[in-house]
């Protein structure tokens, strides 16, 4: 009677003492979350750090990887945010863990711009047989890669094939046909210069162009008429042939400053009026 | 039996209490979890969140080491202002007093504060500074190098360096002493006798000979047009060449400030390159082996 009592007084003691311990970290768990969702990201941090020191068991480490991870990206501290997002793929308990701390990787890479290595992730996932049902999510960050690479065509293809992000492969699409082109407005400014600046819409810089051609193009052609060649050879290489090169570096220019400010147009779109999921 | 259980009970109680007390003493929040999460975070170079939970430990218990690895957090993130600040606070009674007097010194050096860095040394207590890699004294003797006062004589300057740096000092003080500046004024001179001349004095070859021939091409033209009698023509290319060559003028003694700023630049350069190469802020106190 005596041991069976002494048995159930050590085991009672050993319990209660586990289970304060797991208290104590499930407390710390729930206080770091606490700050991350009231976004003090910096103390988030902190306190999930202190979880992952202490956590000998390593019960919480995918979790506070990856809320170290969120909040460093939060931080728009991208390599820290990378390396703790690593951490967690590391200590990913499951395919699903595993997927997520892939992809917040991928949406790292894609903010960064380090596309080629969003792209290859998403390739190996593709690949990866575990992922096969997650086919459609991958298709989805590989669009938003598209886009931050500035191929919105391709974009377009990778949001068409699923039906839920058929808004966004149509918004794509019509970016794509905003823009201009930069070859266009050089054949054009080739043949008659200024025309690329007017057709990309600036059309002071085009007139302006145009006239300045125009002025020295005349001289040019009169001193040769006037059997002035020396004259003719001067101004022909040092003013017009400068004012020509100008003009087709300058249509060059302006279209892709066109399109950069489009592309920032529907970026910015997309970050305040888009509510799907983004990188 | 009633007893005996009851007294199972009262033990049971009063172990547990203990048990949850020394939980509760040992919790993430103890002064010892506290320098041990502090340490971990310094030696995961996470110095910011180091120095938090180090001034949080030194609030519960005073530490001279734990002041100078907070002192020592602040100087690894750069941040020179408040680890001079730091260190400098370290009481003198404490065994970190030297090391840290030196880390104060070098604070002020590396935050670019180079006259109170100059005062302090000259001023404050001696050191001993046998153990100090670099040298505090040879950062005296550089601090000259990167202020416009006056140079110490060279016998005395060179004589706080090392055998191994004398060359390659001396001729950081013969460039402090007699910078290889063009002078704009020199520069504008040349370019008023010949265009593009000076351009050539400072180094721009391609812009001093397209300023030569363009002006003079202007020129001519101008000359060409009046002596054909296209008399418009002729005021075109005279207003063409008078703005290349006043431009020329001015672009010559712009090209003159540009090239001394771009020497001072490059010298600044080197010698931060040679002090970061010899080691003179090399960090000895190594807390993570």
């Amino acid at each position: 009677m005596y041991n069976y009592f002494q048995f159930i007084l050590i085991l009672l003691t050993v319990v209660s003492s586990k289970l304060f311990s797991q208290d104590i970290l499930e407390n710390q768990y729930n206080y770091a979350l606490k700050l991350y969702i009231r976004e003090q990201y910096y103390d988030a941090v902190t306190e999930f750090k202190r979880l992952s020191l202490f956590d000998t068991e390593k019960k919480y480490e995918y979790n506070a990887n990856e809320y170290i991870g969120m909040s460093y990206k939060m931080g728009a501290k991208f390599s820290d945010a990378i390396l703790f997002f690593t951490k967690a793929e590391m200590n990913a308990r499951n395919n699903e863990e595993l997927f997520n701390s892939i992809i917040e990787i991928v949406r790292i890479n894609i903010l960064r711009r380090t596309i080629s290595h969003a792209y290859d992730l998403l390739d190996s996932l593709k690949k990866d047989e575990r992922f096969t049902i997650k086919s459609a999510e991958i298709d989805y960050w590989k669009g938003w890669a598209d886009i931050f690479n500035d191929n919105w065509f391709e974009a377009a293809k990778e949001f068409s094939k699923v039906d839920s992000t058929k808004f966004l492969a149509e918004f794509c699409y019509n970016v794509e046909k905003e823009k201009y082109s930069v070859s266009f407005a050089d054949i054009l400014s080739h043949i008659i210069p200024g025309a690329g600046q007017i057709y990309t819409g600036n059309y002071f810089s085009g007139i302006l162009s145009l006239g300045w051609n125009t002025l020295w193009g005349y001289l040019t052609i009169s001193a040769f008429l006037d059997n002035r060649v020396f004259d003719g050879l001067v101004i022909g290489n040092l003013l017009w042939l400068r004012f020509y090169n100008g003009n087709l570096q300058n249509s060059v220019k302006y279209a892709e400053k066109e399109n950069l400010d489009i592309t920032n147009r529907a970026l910015d779109f997309l970050q305040s009026g888009y509510s799907g999921k983004k990188p | 039996m009633k007893n005996f259980f009851f007294t199972i009970l009262i033990f049971n109680s009063i172990l547990f209490s203990q048990e949850k007390n020394h939980l509760t003493n040992d919790s993430l929040f103890s002064p010892y979890n506290i320098k041990r999460f502090a340490d971990f975070l310094y030696c995961q170079k996470d110095y910011l969140r180091a120095a938090d939970e180090y001034v949080r430990y030194l609030g519960l218990i005073p530490n001279d080491t734990i002041e100078f690895k907070i002192a020592l957090s602040y100087s690894l993130m750069n941040n020179y202002d408040e680890a001079a600040k730091r260190f400098n606070s370290i009481k003198e009674s404490s065994s970190f007093y030297q090391p840290a007097q030196i880390q104060f010194l070098k604070s002020l050096f590396q935050s670019g504060n180079y006259v109170q860095f100059r005062n302090k040394y000259s001023h404050g207590t001696p050191l001993n500074d046998s153990n100090d890699c670099g040298g505090v004294a040879s950062l005296y003797m550089f601090s000259f190098l990167l202020t416009d006062e006056p140079l110490p004589n060279e016998d005395e300057f060179l004589m706080k360096f090392p055998a191994l740096e004398k060359i390659q000092m001396k001729s950081f003080y013969d460039w402090k002493k007699n910078p290889p500046e063009k002078s704009s004024i020199i520069a504008a001179i040349f370019s008023t006798i010949i265009p593009g001349m000076g351009k050539i004095y400072t180094h721009d070859y391609s812009d001093g000979i397209f300023a030569f021939i363009s002006t003079l091409g202007a020129g001519y033209l101008a000359y060409d047009n009046f002596k054909a009698g296209h008399n418009f023509r002729g005021w075109i290319f005279t207003g063409l060449t008078a703005g290349f060559y006043g431009g020329n003028i001015y672009g010559s003694a712009a090209a003159a400030q540009i090239y001394n700023a771009h020497i001072r630049f490059d010298f600044i350069n080197d010698l931060e390159t040679y002090l970061e190469d010899n080691n003179y802020f090399l960090k000895i106190f190594n807390f993570c082996k």
